[in-house]
């Protein structure tokens, strides 16, 4: 299958430090692909430069095969590309509907919001990802941490977007929203909506995603589909893998064969 | 990073270290002093030739000195202490009337007890409101700056106090304020021995080091074990401490005061440290620095007052004569250009050290490639936390009276209606007149018009502590035009406004391209823009503008009268007497900016914005745009309420507006806004507004005792009352409606129980 997004080459640097080096990265439809790494592995730069909130300093980024030059995340986001922040980025004192239009409240006669269909469509979106928050009139800071996280995703997913980019989702979730939140995930892939999840734990990946893919130092080192591999060799890769060794999930599923 | 790594990393190559050692920037501030004092010299050789010129340089630097050494501790700990002039003030005030023959007549040992104890007392508050009820500095340390005048003229009643007798008995004590054997006077050395010591606590003591690292990352500094909510209550204390020692100096010097004393010394010394190396985002600056800012700031100060000498020639029954003059600047012109001084001191910082400013304009002039602008982290994935902790979950699914209590805005319209009982308590046979009603509507006016335009600002978590002064500029603006220039009224109500809405855009273009906290913008445009009014009026009053001018403040029927269509009876005749002009035009303000907030998409974006900035820029809100066009409203709305003053009085004083920008915020704050942004209803602020003036004009109400005598507040005493308003508002929404901490002692005491 032709992949959604496909990353070739990527450079970045921040001043000396040469942040990512040629690291390739391609995401399929329908996808969840772990991203992991050490920190300062570079897996939120690849990240930033994949929406556009960094300048890259080489390679391509090509969305269904065009190459893009994304200067903004709203550019990104014009097609199809979601971020779901780890503070999740909404604004407390307003609630859940109004979060979930943040700066696209429909409106009516050109100036005013129109609020009864926010509400109704805040509410639809709410039901599309089957997440229970009680109200679509309860302001976001009296919510749970896991409840706000799911403002957020309705948030992304009102955009009806074609890849999500989850950055370090579960940091802050108790054991009860981390479930949640992977159920909410397993929903969107049946959605057909592909998914980048930025994560220490590996726990997580393995139990929704469908590949994984390692950076270390800036470097890609290898990535493996979730079936075939183990979180044991995962981790050596995170530790002790090396470029030169750097095998992709099909490579490294044709020589395990 | 304690030292002041400014000078040389901005032009680009790498510091060296002895010359950070030897204090690049401080030897920077020795030369162009040395240059401005030429420049005095020049211009006024008769007073800056002379050596008094120096020795009274010396001397007035030593009492600003003395307290930027204390301020610098609060700067470095990223805060800020507006109070430090009220301090010296009120210090020198309780000094005085324990003291003078005429008052209380203690010893001065006594007075000097009672001073020192009132000055830490301020900086005890002081620092309990910033550190312990986690009021913003600026706020806090700005009321106690009212209420410190406000105390100031209601111990003295705004008269002079004198005791130069009884002090030549004194000697020990008044002697400091005199020239000593050595040919200075002892108040430098003083100040040299506080600059010692300050300058080895903050650089060389472990209590200067947990200043430094509070300043820079608190949150790293409290995990660090250090007890950072002390290091910043010692620091206010310490900066009062040196205001009182100021305070104690000046009493020395003149033995007497007037009711004048400190007024604006805030603006001098935190000119002055941070022109001496400080930064406004805490962590960076140093004693010495602060102290020849002091000077500098004070060089300034002193090549500003002193006039240069003219010599104009005047015409005489027809025989020229040329006479000897001085131009001047008038009073009170002298703090737009310390105003200026201090935003342009706040700029060097963000502006040319870490927006590499100052290496791009290297560049250009090498002709090399400008280094990038830096990073400015537009979309940085670690960041600011959703705000807020629960505090409107107790709206939802209330009915009745717990509904009505969860609104935002209840505060202000329970208070309104009790304010008003009181009133109709109090003067049963005045208060309920219409005569009383229509006074509350036109004085209601004001405050409101200015709480409008707040109320978009605090929703934007910004604020703005101009608009009394831009009222005050825009009605000198009209005053000027009409009265000395001769000008159309309709021009001079046009300059007005766009004078006053200039401001705004200043504040502006300062808050959202140069990135200061709008509490620094606009406390520098607070200072600017009242000078430049009293520059423009020359510190006059200006009165008797024509008539189709005045009409902008007078009610319906002398408007239709004027037009000649005056309604003679009935309903007509009493719906015109009762309504005036600027009621309307209020409510018409009123109206609009109340549906743009609550109903439109740019009301949205406001409170998005407010409730957290970098959300809605991830969101594609312009959110510049956004706090910039708030800016500029609210400096319209004060315009507004300018030129509707010199109407409605018929005449123009310098001193017009003064406090509004606390009525406002207390008004905005009161009616459900809060001083952390995102909240806050012009119906809401309405409300406020209209507390604040029902407390003022309960406060100036004239009571009738039980026998028979009538008894007034003293006007003085009211910046008191408003500033303890403010306080209130702004502690009881953080405690109440953001923390709902009172709501979890209640739940806690009931749960142990």
């Amino acid at each position: 299958m032709a992949p959604v997004i496909e990353m070739r080459g990527i450079q970045k640097h921040f001043g000396a430090v040469h942040a990512l080096r040629d690291v390739n990265f391609t995401l399929g439809p329908g996808e969840i692909l772990g991203l992991v790494g050490d920190n300062s592995a570079g897996k939120s730069t690849l990240m930033k430069v994949m929406t556009g909130a960094y300048a890259r300093d080489g390679g391509d980024v090509l969305v269904d095969g065009a190459p893009t030059q994304f200067r903004s995340p709203q550019e990104s986001r014009d097609r199809g590309i979601e971020m779901i922040y780890q503070d999740f980025a909404l604004c407390g004192n307003m609630d859940v509907g109004q979060n979930i239009f943040l700066g696209r409240w429909p409106r009516r006669f050109g100036l005013f919001v129109d609020r009864p269909r926010m509400y109704a469509e805040a509410n639809a979106v709410l039901k599309r990802l089957k997440v229970d928050v009680n109200s679509v009139f309860q302001k976001v800071e009296s919510l749970s941490g896991g409840r706000q996280q799911s403002v957020a995703i309705a948030r992304a997913i009102s955009f009806n977007p074609r890849v999500v980019i989850f950055d370090e989702p579960t940091a802050n979730l108790s054991v009860m929203a981390t479930e949640r939140l992977l159920e909410t995930m397993a929903e969107l892939k049946r959605q057909g909506v592909a998914q980048v999840i930025i994560s220490h734990r590996l726990t997580d990946i393995f139990e929704v995603g469908d590949r994984v893919m390692v950076l270390k130092r800036g470097e890609n080192v290898g990535d493996r589909y979730v079936k075939h591999t183990t979180e044991r060799e995962v981790l050596e890769l995170i530790v002790s893998g090396a470029p030169e060794t750097a095998l992709t999930a099909d490579e490294a599923l044709a020589k395990a064969a | 990073m304690t030292s002041v790594a400014s000078a040389t990393p901005a032009a680009g190559r790498p510091a060296s270290l002895p010359l950070q050692l030897a204090g690049g920037w401080e030897v920077g501030i020795l030369v162009f002093m040395a240059a401005l004092y030429g420049v005095g010299v020049f211009i006024n050789p008769g007073f800056f030739g002379s050596t008094d010129a120096i020795s009274s340089v010396l001397r007035d630097t030593a009492r600003y000195g003395v307290m930027a050494v204390g301020m610098t501790f609060v700067i470095v700990n990223k805060e800020l202490d507006l109070s430090v002039g009220s301090i010296l003030g009120l210090v020198a005030t309780v000094f005085s009337i324990l003291y003078a023959p005429s008052h209380l007549d203690l010893g001065a040992g006594w007075a000097t007890f009672g001073a020192v104890l009132t000055g830490l007392t301020i900086g005890l508050i002081n620092g309990v409101l910033v550190t312990r009820l986690k009021v913003p500095a600026f706020i806090a340390t700005l009321t106690m700056l009212f209420i410190g005048r406000g105390f100031v003229l209601g111990l003295t009643g705004g008269k002079t106090v004198a005791y130069e007798r009884k002090a030549a008995a004194d000697g020990w004590f008044f002697g400091w304020g005199e020239t000593n054997a050595f040919g200075f006077n002892s108040q430098i050395l003083i100040f040299a021995v506080v600059a010692l010591l300050g300058a080895l606590a903050l650089a060389k003591t472990r209590m200067g080091f947990e200043t430094y690292a509070v300043g820079d990352n608190e949150q790293a500094a409290s995990y660090a074990g250090i007890p950072t909510r002390w290091v910043r209550m010692r620091a206010y204390l310490l900066s009062a401490l040196g205001a009182t020692l100021a305070g104690l100096m000046i009493v020395a010097q003149d033995k007497g005061i007037t009711s004048q004393y400190g007024g604006g010394a805030e603006l001098v010394v935190i000119a002055a440290v941070i022109v001496g190396g400080a930064s406004i985002a805490g962590g960076r600056g140093r004693v010495v620095g602060a102290c020849l800012g002091a000077a500098l700031v004070v060089l300034i100060d002193k090549v500003l007052r002193e006039g240069i000498p003219i010599t104009r020639e005047i015409d005489v029954g027809g025989i020229k004569m040329e006479v000897q003059a001085y131009a001047q600047l008038p009073p009170g012109a002298v703090p737009a250009f310390l105003g200026l001084i201090l935003l342009g001191a706040v700029l060097i910082e963000p502006w040319a050290i870490k927006g590499g400013g100052a290496a791009r304009v290297w560049a250009l002039l090498r002709r090399r490639a400008a280094p990038p602008a830096a990073d400015r982290g537009e979309a940085a994935i670690v960041g600011a936390q959703t705000r807020g902790a629960g505090s409107d979950a107790r709206g939802v699914g209330a009915t009745g009276l717990r509904a009505f209590l969860a609104r935002r805005d209840a505060a202000a319209i329970l208070l309104t209606v009790g304010l008003w009982l009181v009133g109709l308590w109090l003067r049963p046979d005045f208060w309920g007149s219409l005569d009383n009603s229509f006074n509350l509507l036109l004085a209601f006016t004001e405050i409101a018009l200015v709480s409008v335009g707040l109320t978009f600002v605090l929703a934007n978590a910004d604020v703005d502590l101009s608009v009394g002064s831009v009222l005050a500029l825009s009605g000198a603006i009209a005053a000027f035009l009409m009265k000395e220039l001769g000008a159309d009224p309709a021009v001079a109500v046009l300059c007005a406004l766009a004078g006053g809405t200039l401001c705004g855009v200043v504040n502006g273009l300062l808050t959202v391209r140069f990135g200061l906290p709008a509490f620094v913008a606009t406390l520098g445009t607070f200072y600017i823009a009242r000078g430049l009014g009293a520059w423009l009026v020359a510190g006059r009053q200006l009165s008797g503008f024509s008539e189709s001018f005045n009409l902008m403040g007078r009610n319906l029927f002398e408007v239709l009268a004027w037009a000649g269509a005056a309604p003679s009876s009935g309903l007509m005749l009493a719906v015109a007497k009762a309504v005036s002009v600027q009621t309307i035009f209020l409510g018409v303000v009123a109206l609009v900016a109340g549906v743009v907030l609550a109903r439109t998409v740019w009301g949205q974006m406001i409170y998005a914005v407010g409730g957290n900035e970098r959300a809605a820029r991830y969101a594609g809100i312009d959110t510049r745009a956004v706090r910039f066009w708030s800016l500029v409203f609210s400096a319209l709305c004060a315009s507004a309420a300018g030129v509707i003053y010199v109407a409605y009085y018929r005449s123009f004083n310098p001193s017009a507006g003064q406090l509004r920008e606390l009525d406002g915020i207390a008004a905005v704050i009161i009616g459900g806004g809060s001083i952390f942004g995102g909240f806050g209803s012009v119906l809401g602020s309405l409300a406020g507004a209209a507390a604040i003036t029902l407390i003022r004009s309960l406060l100036s109400l004239q009571l009738i005792l039980a026998d028979g005598s009538s008894f007034v507040m003293p006007q003085h005493w009211m910046n008191v009352f408003i500033g303890l308003v403010l306080i209130g508002a702004v502690v009881g929404d953080i405690w109440i409606r953001q923390e709902n901490i009172l709501a979890r002692l209640v739940r806690r005491r009931s749960g142990v129980s």
